[in-house]
């Protein structure tokens, strides 16, 4: 003890010097979670789960209270839209089996595949106000590695960055330091998809690198591209809400309103193929 | 050994609280910094020693959670803790301004630490930016919540004392 208190200044130096070198070796690295981090998910996982339960049943109570004086207006809409999206998913249906047989003899692979997902919820989401990452209670148990893809049934949501036995991490497309390939749906421009803190909040992101000769409108859908390595190609994100181009009027970059709501997310699909690592065997 | 286990227990409650129950309580999408007001109080309260530690252990717990490296956070969390302890000396731990005007000071500190060594250094470089519309607020947000978790603390902190005081005097009949 009498060590530790005539060296106090020179311990307290060396722990912070073994920490900043640990971070900085360890710093964006996708790695599996290590024993520390799992006994921690042990304990901390179960209870992260009940409270998040818990406190997204208070948070439905609530806005349904509030809801409530619409619902019947809202009731009545919705019936006449399944409506049509009944009638409309008949017509489509046929189109796909049309599509299946055309593509069956032309002999080409499904462009957008069915991907196999699992379910998952989350459950805990970042402290911090800089970054939005979150917890997911899937993790290597369950065969969820690091960069599988999180999607809703609306669209893309983000990437798993690293995954414990029984929890794992995820980085949301909002979070700054998300770069998604992308491409505009109706002209097929290319560009990436990134977060960026000023507009995260108001639940936005941004396409950067657009051609400034494109021409990609308000409204257009933006689906993930075939160049990334991580993300599957023909997932929707968003669409455009507002074209600005740079000041040297060489770029220019969209404003992207995801199909997502990010602000009442619990329940995401994870698609349980690597496409990385598949890359990588090949 | 019944201090650590218990501050040990705080800081696991703390960040489970954070990260579910208190993102209903964001506002403006804001969340208060509730670790480091732990931080804080344990380091007003014990001295730079323990606030170190309380604060190490607030960051590895951030960092193996939420964080993309390991030890970044722990860094912020232990340097924190030290300068914190400083003003262990000389203060009334009855007095709630001392912890509240550091709870505030330390959340601009940490935040903008955050912010030197993040990347939003390099991508925008507008520090008044995120001084206004994140920092400020937090530590506003942070030193009000500050009042009701110093009060929390304080009287764990001395119902600790109180038992190691008898445990002492137990010894000493005991010789």
């Amino acid at each position: 003890m009498n060590f530790f208190h005539s060296y106090k200044r020179q311990i307290l130096y060396i722990v912070i010097v073994i920490l900043a070198v640990s971070a900085l070796v360890t710093a964006g690295r996708k790695r599996k979670a290590t024993v520390l981090d799992n006994t921690l998910g042990f304990v901390i996982t179960p209870a992260q789960n009940i409270v998040s339960t818990v406190s997204s049943w208070f948070g439905a109570r609530i806005s349904s209270i509030h809801d409530d004086t619409d619902l019947k207006s809202e009731n009545a809409e919705l019936k006449a839209q399944v409506e049509i999206l009944k009638s409309e998913n008949k017509r489509l249906s046929m189109y796909e089996e049309e599509n299946k047989k055309l593509s069956g003899l032309l002999n080409i692979a499904q462009k957008y595949p069915d991907y196999d997902t699992t379910g998952t919820d989350i459950i805990g989401k970042d402290p911090g106000n800089w970054y939005l990452t979150f917890t997911v209670d899937k993790g290597t148990k369950d065969a969820i590695a690091a960069n599988m893809v999180l999607t809703t049934a609306e669209g893309l949501v983000g990437r798993v960055t690293e995954s414990g036995y029984i929890y794992s991490k995820a980085q949301s497309i909002l979070d700054s330091r998300s770069s998604v390939s992308a491409m505009s749906l109706r002209t097929g421009d290319l560009g990436v998809v990134k977060g960026d803190y000023t507009l995260m909040n108001d639940g936005l992101c941004k396409m950067e690198y657009i051609d400034s000769d494109s021409e990609i409108m308000k409204g257009d859908e933006i689906v993930t591209s075939q160049l990334s390595d991580i993300y599957p190609p023909g997932i929707t994100i968003g669409y455009v809400k507002e074209i600005v181009r740079d000041d040297n009027g060489l770029t220019k970059y969209a404003v992207i309103q995801p199909a997502v709501d990010f602000k009442h997310l619990s329940t995401l699909l994870i698609i349980t193929k690597n496409f990385q690592k598949d890359e990588q065997q090949k | 050994m019944r201090r650590f286990l218990i501050t040990m227990l705080i800081l696991i409650i703390n960040i489970i609280l954070q990260s579910t129950l208190f993102n209903l309580i964001r506002i403006h999408s804001i969340i208060p910094n509730t670790a480091l007001v732990v931080v804080v109080s344990m380091a007003l309260l014990r001295g730079s020693p323990e606030g170190c530690l309380t604060g190490l252990g607030a960051g590895l717990l951030h960092d193996i959670f939420f964080g993309s490296s390991l030890g970044y956070y722990a860094v912020f969390g232990m340097v924190l803790g030290y300068l914190a302890g400083k003003f262990n000396h000389g203060f009334y731990k009855e007095n709630y301004l001392l912890p509240v005007m550091l709870c505030f000071f330390s959340t601009v500190i940490y935040e903008s630490m955050i912010f030197l060594t993040g990347p939003f250094f390099y991508g925008y470089l507008n520090y008044p930016y995120f001084f206004i519309n994140l920092i400020l607020p937090e530590a506003v947000y942070t030193a009000v919540l500050a009042i009701a978790i110093y009060r929390i603390l304080f009287s764990v902190n001395e119902h600790i004392e109180k038992k190691e005081k008898y445990k002492r005097k137990l010894f000493s009949i005991k010789k």
